[in-house]
């Protein structure tokens, strides 16, 4: 019995790694695209029309190019700190050892995410912010973001990642029990 | 570690190599060098009563307690 859980649980989390790469990738092309369209827009204001996914950003560019790079490296700073979540739950998972999982390391990875969660939480609050300016300034919204979710879900980690370290704790204590 | 394990007194007193406790106590070299060392965390009360059984002692013969 403890041998099929054990497998069912090493199944899932292989799953969820092959998610957390797909989520890597996905998440890295996204800001390949934004950067490329970007770097784009800025040799020609024509390229701000369509920054992702139909964004289209030409009215700030011509209103503010720093406004118009703010707002971009706001775009740009969400699915770079998502994949690097992701990459963070690649290491995790990757490594994981179902016979003796609690490890320092893991629990130092996880309490990464959460900081990187929280971070994203600021830089939404920011973006937050200056969308409000924005809109204020040009009477036009470009985009929000609401993250209030970011920071439910750092603590959550993080609360996670003490237990974890626990979880530690007590494995390294029946480690050297004889 | 206030708790002192006299594991390789009583082994020279009994005259028993690491090999010969560790087969006839049935636990594995690395353990028995974890808990010769002082490194152990706790110790079963099943392996104390080996311990005690193989090297013909009590528990206070292999556990001492000491202010630090």
């Amino acid at each position: 019995m403890e041998f099929k859980t054990q497998t069912r649980t090493g199944q899932i989390l292989t799953v969820m790694n092959i998610l957390a790469w797909v989520a890597f990738i996905g998440f890295a092309i996204e800001a390949g695209a934004i950067l490329f369209s970007y770097f784009f827009s800025v040799m020609s204001a024509e390229g701000a029309r369509n920054i992702y996914k139909g964004v289209d950003l030409y009215n700030l560019r011509q209103y503010s190019f720093w406004h118009y790079t703010g707002t971009v490296s706001f775009m740009v700073a969400f699915p770079i700190m998502k994949s690097y979540i992701s990459y963070l739950m690649i290491t995790v998972l990757s490594k994981i050892n179902l016979a003796s999982p609690f490890k320092m390391e893991t629990a130092i990875r996880l309490e990464k995410i959460s900081i990187q969660l929280f971070g994203m939480w600021l830089v939404g609050m920011l973006n937050s912010a200056h969308m409000t300016w924005l809109m204020k300034a040009t009477g036009e919204l470009y985009g929000n973001y609401v993250s209030s979710e970011s920071i439910f879900m750092a603590g959550l980690v993080f609360i996670v990642s003490q237990v974890f370290k626990r979880g530690v704790e007590i494995q390294a204590e029946n480690d050297l029990t004889v | 570690m206030p708790i002192t394990v006299n594991l390789d007194v009583m082994m020279a007193k009994r005259k028993m190599s690491l090999n010969e406790l560790s087969e006839k106590v049935d636990l594995t070299l690395a353990n028995l060098s974890i808990l010769k060392t002082g490194k152990a965390k706790a110790i079963r009360f099943s392996t104390l009563e080996s311990i005690c059984k193989a090297l013909d002692c009590q528990p206070g013969d292999l556990l001492e307690y000491s202010k630090e």
